[in-house]
């Protein structure tokens, strides 16, 4: 089919690279953006702009908390396809309550889950969550959205597209092309270590778009293969449901060994039980880890049985000097505080996979990494997005030849993807900081308008570049490019002065003060105004020169026709 | 202290970036007006190779090695970035770099 294996991976790279391409803009967008998901919740909940908090009291405080927690209607109606007949209105049986927290998050992330009666599977529980002020114990209204860790993260892994959760498998799916990209890109890439450090801006479009496509692509290739591969690792349980198809039985059978080795009871023993002080548990397992040589906070605090002979609490110290999640797990029996369980020291699989999914998921101590991480993301964005501008300038003539619209599309689409996608998640904040702290009764929730809110400009965005799009059919540059550059130019500024205005945070204050989440936020939304007013500016000039040209030309051919 | 040396170890990865993509005929050109010389690079590349391991010494003494290994990783890829950025728009700085190669010969 193709003269050589060269040529093969080249039509490989193009292909897949343009149709997954749209989807990878957004994985590594906003997977940039998720390095920063718990200050992006400070700059749009300014309830929660306060310095990061160890987790509280469990006696004093959340304990009264869990108690009184309850699915909301909402976890209700979602579970209700899982259960045979109506849903109980009150949830009595607790299964599981847990408290998760990291250095940088200020509140702390609570969940409750309960036994229901009547589930098709007997193992099922129905889950809520509510989000609390670690301080005082004040619960977090519902309906604000963390629009970092609660839209922009899960935005990366699963598009917010829940549905049979396709989101998850187109998400997968392109990561795995982007595998095979990485691997067909330094296939056909002649001059690999020749042109390491080569950017030609003013060259013609074309080869300077290509050389910025290998330039990204190649000094952050270890940086794309790993996150694309550790990416699919951690989903692999979705990707690979296994242990609840082909295997279930042997996977409920190793439930049930696993709690005989360890000596953690798998179910419920029926016979009440109270609950001994959970904070004298805390500070076992602190000393426990001071013994072992690494002091440390807990991360992850979580009670099982609750409220049963068989209830026990386990406590894991925050992985916040590794790179890994939590561990150093100890279990306690509940009722009485003795210690049942200490975690065994990881074996090398454990280890592995512990790197990989740690290195992805990022919950050590370690600002410089992290900004790196943003850098290899926006990296990722700049090598498709140049990919895109390479397919539509190596073509567009021979689409003009032809009378094809296809570079009209593609490039519609990439200026979507690239500008209108930075567009909506301004627009975002924008709404964040409009909407009212109250809502007018009957409105929806106001964590979903600020979605809407999101999906709107961006769609808007899209069609604004269709419909600018026609110079690109004369093997023009499409005007959307330099009209969105300009727009985002106009509102991140926006953005920044409304925090200001309707919280007082301006970045005077926020950077005296050394409140770098907010700081941090109100500056990256400066700087992407400027590089917006700077790209805008130059593509502004050379549309100009394109159409001065172009005019030139008709005129000569006018005076040699007359 | 670990401040201090992860901004070593930037400086120690953007210069060996630095005296690498010199150690190439046609960067060396961009940044200095006479033609590379032949002896020059092999110490250039030492000297850069010698860089970079010297940064990744001092990520190893900041963190655990296994964050280490990452941190300079990224620190190559970010160090890569901003040699190719320079060399396309401000050449002219790199001759700090270049310097001591060219008067040896």
């Amino acid at each position: 089919m193709f003269q050589n294996f060269r040529l093969s991976m080249a039509w490989l790279h193009t292909w897949f690279g343009l149709v997954l391409g749209f989807v990878l803009m957004a994985v590594f967008f906003f997977g940039a953006l998720s390095v920063f998901d718990r200050e992006i919740d400070r700059w749009a909940v300014p309830e929660s702009r306060f310095e990061p908090q160890p987790m509280p009291s469990f006696d004093n405080l959340l304990r009264p908390i869990f108690e009184k927690m309850q699915p909301t209607k909402t976890d209700i109606e979602q579970f209700s396809s899982r259960a045979n007949g109506p849903m109980p209105e009150h949830f009595d049986t607790p299964v599981r309550w847990g408290a998760y927290t990291t250095h940088r998050d200020p509140v702390l992330n609570i969940f409750a889950g309960y036994e229901v009666p009547n589930a098709i599977h007997h193992d099922d529980a129905i889950f809520t969550s509510s989000t609390i002020d670690p301080r005082d114990g004040r619960i977090f209204p519902d309906d604000s959205l963390k629009i970092g860790s609660q839209f922009f993260y899960p935005l990366h892994y699963s598009l917010n597209f829940h549905w049979m959760d396709l989101g998850y498998w187109i998400v997968g799916f392109s990561s795995l092309i982007m595998l095979v990209a990485l691997v067909s890109g330094v296939v056909m890439h002649r001059k690999f270590f020749r042109e390491l450090f080569t950017f030609r801006p003013n060259k013609a479009t074309q080869r300077s778009a290509l050389d910025l496509h290998n330039l990204t692509g190649v000094v952050a290739l270890p940086f794309h293969f790993f996150f694309a591969f550790t990416g699919l690792v951690i989903f692999a349980g979705i990707y690979f449901p296994v242990s609840h198809t082909q295997l279930e039985q042997l996977h409920d059978q190793h439930e049930i060994h696993e709690a005989q080795v360890t000596g953690l009871p798998h179910d419920r023993a029926g016979i009440a039980a109270p609950i001994a002080s959970v904070d004298a548990m805390v500070a076992e397992a602190q000393r426990r880890w001071a013994e072992r040589g690494m002091a440390g906070d807990v991360g992850f605090l979580a009670l099982s049985h609750v409220g049963d002979e068989n209830g026990y609490v386990s406590i894991y110290r925050a992985g916040t000097d590794r790179v890994a999640l939590t561990g150093e797990g100890i279990h306690f029996k509940a009722s009485t505080g003795e210690v049942l369980r200490e975690d065994p020291p990881r074996t090398v699989v454990a280890n592995v996979n512990e790197f990989l999914t740690g290195l992805h998921l990022q919950h050590f101590r370690h600002w410089l990494l992290r900004w790196l991480y943003v850098l290899g993301g926006l990296a990722g964005c700049v090598c498709i997005a140049t990919g895109f501008i390479f397919f539509v300038e190596k073509r567009k003539r021979q689409y003009v030849k032809q009378g094809s619209q296809n570079a009209r599309v593609v490039d519609a689409l990439a200026v979507t993807t690239v500008t209108g996608m930075v567009l909506a998640a301004v627009g975002m904040l924008i709404g964040n900081r409009l909407l009212p702290g109250t809502l007018p009764a009957g409105w929806p929730p106001r964590g979903n308008l600020e979605e809407y809110i999101f999906w709107g400009v961006w769609v808007l965005a899209m069609a604004h570049a269709f419909w600018r799009s026609a110079p690109v059919a004369q093997a023009r540059m499409n005007p959307a490019w330099v009209d969105q550059c300009f727009a985002l130019a106009f509102l991140a500024p926006v953005a920044v002065v409304l925090n200001w205005i309707t919280t007082g945070d301006h970045l005077a204050n926020t950077i005296s003060a050394g409140y770098w989440p907010v700081a941090g936020l109100d500056l990256a939304l400066l700087v992407v105004a400027g590089l917006a007013f700077i790209a805008g500016r130059h593509l502004r000039r050379k549309t100009q020169t394109e159409s001065a040209t172009a005019t030139n030309q008709l005129g000569s051919a006018e005076v040699q026709h007359g | 202290m670990d401040n201090f040396l992860l901004l070593a170890a930037i400086m120690l990865c953007v210069s060996g970036m630095a005296w690498l993509a010199l150690a190439m005929d046609v960067h060396w050109k961009q940044v200095n007006s006479g033609p590379l010389p032949a002896q020059s690079v092999r110490s250039l590349r030492i000297t850069g190779y010698s860089a970079l391991f010297g940064s990744l010494a001092c990520c190893l003494v900041v963190d655990h090695a296994t964050m280490a290994s990452l941190v300079w990783i990224m620190l190559l890829a970010g160090s890569a970035l901003t040699i190719a950025f320079t060399l396309s728009w401000r050449p002219h700085w790199l001759r700090v770099f270049a310097v001591p190669f060219a008067r040896a010969n």
